[in-house]
């Protein structure tokens, strides 16, 4: 699903990412780690076509990003670290104007939304200005936002990021349903939850990937596996 | 083309859904009544001189024959008060069309729906285009009101052709100064900043003209050429000039693709 080849991202003199080479299969549901500044969101918005990188390759279902971005963004959804959300535009609004964007069929969209509404737990709160929401349901409607159009591929930046207990189970549970339809790559540095939900783990670290497996054979069957490794990687 | 049309639709749903474009309609409507209230009692008052005068309007110095008929007196007059009022208004409303996306993140949404940049240009604009038209179609009030209870030596109370050329100038001018501003909001993300700078700009242009009488050829005659004044002054006046549709479109044209630049160029920070 994805390929990613000497992916290097470069901020004037800074490298923000050098030289990532993995693979994601199709339906995986694949934590994305690092510490605060690693390269976890550079990486993102080039995966999804926001940004271009500075050299090397990436693919998105065998669709090359920059050669053929909107073949590739078609087959993405995208939940960027705050939810991109226009406070005055309803819920139902809101989401109508992305299916738009992204070329779902007219006769579709009422479905499209109802499916994705309905998923998300926001079925009740489609009538009210996105503006008015709390920020559990703003990041459940940018969630929602990004399986518009059934995309084979989400990618959601810290999707749990800000939210309270509570609202961070529901939030997981709803990615964890999501394995399966669509292959899934979620960034955060709360190990516990990649524990929870996540099949292959890509730890990255000043820029470079320092682990890339599974989730089994990186916590080695120990309960504290995957907090040991991350910091013995991280480490200066 | 629908996404284009879709990204229309929101923009005009936020503009009227927030307060900005009613306190602009607002100020709009306020402010060009007091114009048009004024220049109507100007018309009346050199009308009542005419009547008392032995000659009529023969005998009047110059600057009162343009108040001889309503659309020389009060519609043309009206027009160029419009004029600087829109060049006051439009930074107001063009200054949120990117500054906003980029200070709500929704830019990145955008960047990667699976649409090209100069959709999301054209749909902008198309969006910034309507709503300059609803604030300048407010002032379409005071010819009606004129035709309505108005009258005049020759029967109709107006000249449409001169009413219309002048609005269409107007428009011209309206969609220039969006697109100039819709420019400048797409390389900040703080709106005040797009408002001001725009503003300036227009300023500025407004300004080149009184230059222009300070110096000397061959600079003044090209001074000249670029004030937005002597360029609409044709079509105000109600003469048809296609001059100014060239001048003012290319202008347009160059704010749009600077403005594709811009968005296409932000990817790379």
């Amino acid at each position: 699903m994805i390929e990613v080849e000497n992916l290097t991202k470069t901020y004037r003199d800074r490298v923000a990412i050098d030289a990532l080479n993995f693979s994601v299969k199709e339906g995986q549901i694949v934590g994305f780690l690092g510490p605060n500044g690693a390269g976890k969101s550079t990486t993102m918005k080039i995966l999804t076509g926001f940004m271009p990188p500075t050299s090397g390759k990436a693919r998105v279902a065998g669709f090359d990003l920059f050669e053929k971005p909107l073949e590739a963004k078609r087959r993405i959804g995208y939940l960027p670290e705050t939810p991109p959300l226009y406070p005055e535009l309803t819920v139902r609004g809101y989401l109508k104007f992305v299916s738009e964007l992204k070329g779902v069929a007219s006769a579709k969209v009422k479905s499209e939304i109802d499916r994705v509404a309905q998923g998300t737990g926001l079925m009740p709160e489609l009538d009210r200005l996105t503006g008015t929401l709390s920020k559990g349901y703003r990041q459940r409607v940018g969630i929602a936002q990004a399986m518009l159009g059934n995309p084979a591929l989400l990618i959601l930046d810290e999707p749990t990021e800000g939210l309270d207990p509570r609202q961070r189970r529901e939030v997981l549970e709803l990615i964890k349903s999501l394995k399966g339809q669509h292959t899934v790559v979620l960034s955060t540095h709360i190990l516990a939850e990649v524990k929870a939900i996540c099949e292959q783990v890509l730890i990255i670290h000043r820029g470079k990937i320092v682990a890339d497996d599974t989730m089994a054979n990186i916590t080695g069957g120990r309960e504290t596996g995957l907090e040991d490794k991350f910091i013995q990687l991280t480490a200066e | 083309m629908r996404t284009i049309f879709a990204i229309f639709k929101k923009e005009l749903v936020s503009y009227l859904t927030t307060p900005w474009a009613w306190v602009v309609f607002t100020g709009m409507t306020f402010i060009s009544s007091a114009f048009f209230v004024g220049l109507l009692a100007n018309f009346k008052q050199a009308h009542e001189v005419a009547r008392n005068a032995q000659l009529g309007w023969t005998q009047l110095p110059p600057e009162y024959q343009a108040f001889r008929n309503l659309t020389d007196g009060v519609v043309v007059n009206l027009w160029s008060s419009v004029l600087i009022l829109t060049l006051f208004v439009a930074p107001f409303l063009s200054m949120r069309l990117f500054a906003e996306e980029r200070r709500n993140k929704t830019f990145e949404l955008l960047m990667t729906t699976p649409i090209r940049p100069f959709e999301i240009v054209a749909g902008k604009y198309l969006g910034a285009l309507g709503i300059i038209g609803m604030t300048l179609g407010l002032t379409i009030i005071f010819p009606l009101i004129l035709a309505a209870f108005g009258s005049s030596e020759s029967g109709s109370a107006l000249e449409w052709n001169t009413v219309l050329l002048g609005y269409a100038g107007l428009l011209l001018w309206g969609a220039t100064n969006m697109a100039i501003g819709m420019f400048i909001s797409s390389l900040t993300e703080s709106q005040m900043v797009a408002a001001f700078v725009s503003f300036a700009i227009a300023l500025v242009w407004m300004l080149i003209r009184s230059v222009a009488t300070d110096v000397d050829e061959p600079v003044r005659s090209i001074l000249n050429y670029l004030s937005f004044d002597s360029q609409l002054q044709n079509l105000i006046k109600g003469v048809l000039d296609l001059r100014p549709f060239v001048f003012f479109g290319s202008v347009i044209a160059v704010c749009l693709l600077l403005t594709h630049r811009s968005i296409e160029a932000q990817r790379w920070t």
